[in-house]
């Protein structure tokens, strides 16, 4: 017994040591690591799951076109559960012990945040988030609180929220009621929305939040409809949105809906039906036609089988693109490094180069012939203002025939002037 | 090398402050055997209190007060004490189960109200840029690390301390002679209800403070610090450190968190990479599987409660 126990302390110790320890002998500079903190699981794991496959999607590509510096890039995913302290201490643990120089995450605005604030910006580590939308990024960039050391390769929700608007002015809606989930996410793109809505000489005459995970929305549906509007803006994710959805239309509500980028999938038209959708619009970030979302699009396919309809899925692409690009560019595998060299491989000026294998090997080598590049991305054309957001090209879809159809495209000039009409 | 001292003190800080929180529920549970399943609520309480304190002045809050840390400290104790003594008064009458609903229905409510009383508490957005009491003083990152890891130990301390005399005092007989049985206490003149509140409303200060050290420490808070889960954590640290043991209390956190810790850098570094994105399912899977064992094998937990009641019959 007293043996077994000593065996057993002695067994967990060396796991300990492996696990938390770098290894005793020298380091070599194969492999380059590179972070990742995404939700796997918890209340963000259904679509996070599938974020974390194609961000590794992007780091076989890399890996395939040469690598990092001659190196294949090591991508250490930890699962943040959705949780901001078990974030946070991942975070920790991918900076201290593995020592990344560069973090791809999170998803929720919530565990980026933190994990920005309290261990990247401190340790100077460069952190690319596909899928966090909170205007606090924003703010404290503007601040100088993130020492620039923040980047998010989707649009921020004002992308959304005034492409949504426009569409809903468009199309003649006067009478806007939004239902909206309640997270920042949510919170912003309705705020935005009403803003925007006004300027373009409609009004929002409801909005009410609900909350995640509920099995019935009958209360918001019924306050919804008493408000008489001529349309719906649906704020939601697959699950609850259909849900909601459904409930609208078997209550009577109009079928003038409009939708946010997340419902975009396929599990939600399933859920709700075509028919019933048949005016029904939605705008999503940017995934303009051209080779590089087709390259994309084709290698998502072959991989797994399945188009990439999804959130998150071609920004996160991007964000590991773009951070491999970023630390081929530059001299020194630190996180200031990178921070500094991410606008040189995405700068307007820059040699443009596409997705996929093919592309990437050409834009490292262009990279290791000094030169600058353009690389242009899953979602398209990205470029990071001097706060490390970005604003992209925007795509309104519909359901045709069960089949989820690109209707047209903003482009990006386009959408800078609807941002021009509506900010001033 | 150095890497790992740098993980291992923060890994530390975020112990300790679980510790604080495990032991002020180890009083109500541990020691009154109050049914307390709203743990989170009264960390979110500590944690809101200190961010809207001394937060610096937003135009869009009420909040941003600006005011010095141990001002926020002290109130974030005051609030979550003031909030478990008027939970309590409505709730402490209930037994067991019941209590653990009620508990659990007000740590929702307030998760709620945190994610909606948008003026207050910045909504989902939180509340950023909480500024870390003393950031001046320390050049490095790491350096500013050591001096919260020497913060949270003499906090620790001293409610370890407080809580060590405070059981063993007659006040504490009285509390697991109610856990023991209720009727016979109030059978010898004890008033239960009295009793059950004041392990409450202190053991929810703890709580309290324990949040308001986490908030300080990360600078930032939001509702998602606040989810049901956290209440999960703290009572697995309780019954896998051993409830009724101040020690097993904040060992159960040390080793419950390390757990959570290190099967992520285990899935993370031995998991085939094609494998990976599987790897948050079979971290939940694992720690798991590691809980039942502990508990199939150490039901009482690691370290159980000392069977002395009275230090006047260690003598025999």
């Amino acid at each position: 017994m007293r043996i077994d126990r000593g065996l057993f302390t002695l067994a967990a110790a060396i796991a300990l040591v492996g696990a938390l320890g770098p290894m005793a002998e020298a380091q070599p500079a194969c492999p380059v690591k590179l972070g990742g903190i995404l939700s796997l699981t918890g209340s963000l794991g259904a679509i996070g799951k599938p974020i974390a496959d194609s961000a590794r999607l992007a780091v076989e590509h890399v890996n395939a076109a040469g690598g990092v510096k001659g190196c294949p890039i090591e991508f250490i995913l930890r699962d943040d559960q959705g949780q901001s302290t078990v974030g946070v201490d991942a975070a920790k643990n991918l900076v201290d012990v593995q020592g990344v120089p560069a973090i791809i995450g999170a998803i929720s605005s919530g565990v980026s945040l933190p994990v920005l604030t309290s261990v990247a910006v401190p340790a100077k580590v460069t952190m690319v988030s596909c899928c966090s939308t909170a205007p606090t990024f924003t703010t404290l960039a503007q601040e100088g609180k993130t020492g620039g050391y923040f980047f998010r390769t989707l649009p921020t929700t004002k992308t959304q929220a005034y492409g949504a608007a426009k569409i809903a002015a468009e199309r003649g809606y006067k009478k806007v009621a939004i239902i909206y989930v309640n997270t920042d996410f949510g919170v912003n793109l309705a705020k935005d929305f009403t803003r925007a809505l006004q300027k373009l000489g409609g009004a929002v005459v409801l909005s009410i939040p609900y909350q995640e995970n509920q099995p019935s929305y009958r209360a918001e549906v019924t306050r919804a409809l008493a408000a008489t509007p001529d349309s719906i803006y649906l704020v939601a994710f697959p699950q609850d949105g259909a849900t909601l959805a459904r409930e609208w239309i078997s209550f009577g509500g109009t079928q003038n809906i409009i939708l946010n980028n997340a419902l975009r999938a396929d599990q939600f038209l399933k859920a709700v039906g075509a028919r019933f959708l048949q005016n029904a619009y939605g705008m999503d970030n940017a995934q303009v036609a051209g080779p590089s979302v087709d390259a994309f699009n084709q290698a998502y396919q072959a991989k797994f089988g399945s188009p990439p309809n999804g959130p998150g899925l071609h920004t996160v692409y991007d964000a590991v693109a773009v951070t491999a690009l970023a630390m081929q560019a530059a001299k020194t595998l630190t996180g200031t490094e990178i921070r500094d060299n991410i606008r040189r491989v995405t700068g307007p000026t820059g040699t443009p180069v596409s997705t996929g294998v093919e592309g990437l090997r050409r834009g490292l080598e262009l990279l290791r012939g000094g030169q600058a590049i353009r690389y242009t991305g899953a979602t398209g054309p990205i470029q990071f203002d001097a706060y490390g957001d970005v604003s992209g090209p925007i795509l309104v879809y519909r359901f045709k025939d069960e089949q989820i159809v690109t209707e047209r495209v903003m482009t990006l000039d386009e959408v800078q002037a609807l941002f021009k009409q509506i900010d001033g | 090398m150095l890497g790992l001292v740098s993980y291992l003190v923060f890994f530390a800080i975020v112990v300790l402050v679980f510790a604080i929180a495990v032991l002020g529920l180890n009083l109500q549970w541990g020691f009154t055997g109050l049914f307390n399943a709203g743990v989170v609520g009264f960390y979110a309480v500590g944690g809101y209190t200190l961010a809207i304190l001394t937060a610096p002045p937003r135009p869009e809050f009420l909040g941003g007060l600006g005011l010095p840390f141990v001002v926020g400290l002290a109130v974030a104790m005051g609030t979550s004490a003031a909030a478990a003594f008027v939970i309590g008064l409505a709730t402490i009458r209930l037994r067991e189960d019941y209590l653990a609903i009620a508990t659990f229905g007000v740590a929702v409510v307030i998760q709620l109200v945190a994610l909606n009383f948008e003026a207050l508490t910045g909504g989902n957005l939180g509340i950023a840029a909480i500024p870390r009491p003393l950031a001046g003083w320390f050049d490095s990152p790491f350096a500013y690390n050591g001096f919260y890891l020497v913060l949270m130990a003499v906090a620790v301390g001293t409610v370890y301390w407080a809580l060590e005399r405070m059981v063993r005092s007659p006040w504490g007989r009285v509390l697991r002679a109610i856990r023991e049985d209720e009727t016979a206490a109030v059978s010898l003149g004890k008033d239960a209800r009295r009793f059950r509140l004041q392990a409450f409303v202190l053991g929810s200060m703890l709580v309290g403070l324990a949040g308001a050290l986490y908030v300080a420490f990360i600078g930032y808070v939001s509702p998602f610090d606040f989810l049901p889960i956290v209440t999960f954590q703290m009572w697995t640290m309780l019954i896998v450190g051993g409830s009724g043991s101040n020690r097993g209390a904040v060992l159960g956190a040390a080793i419950v968190w390390g757990l959570w810790s290190l099967s992520g850098s285990l899935v993370a570094r031995y998991l085939p990479s094609e494998l990976q994105t599987q790897g948050g399912a079979l971290q939940v899977i694992l720690i798991g599987l590691i809980l039942v064992l502990t508990l199939l094998f150490r039901p009482r937990g690691l370290i159980g409660e000392a069977p002395i009641v009275s230090r006047h019959l260690e003598d025999h």
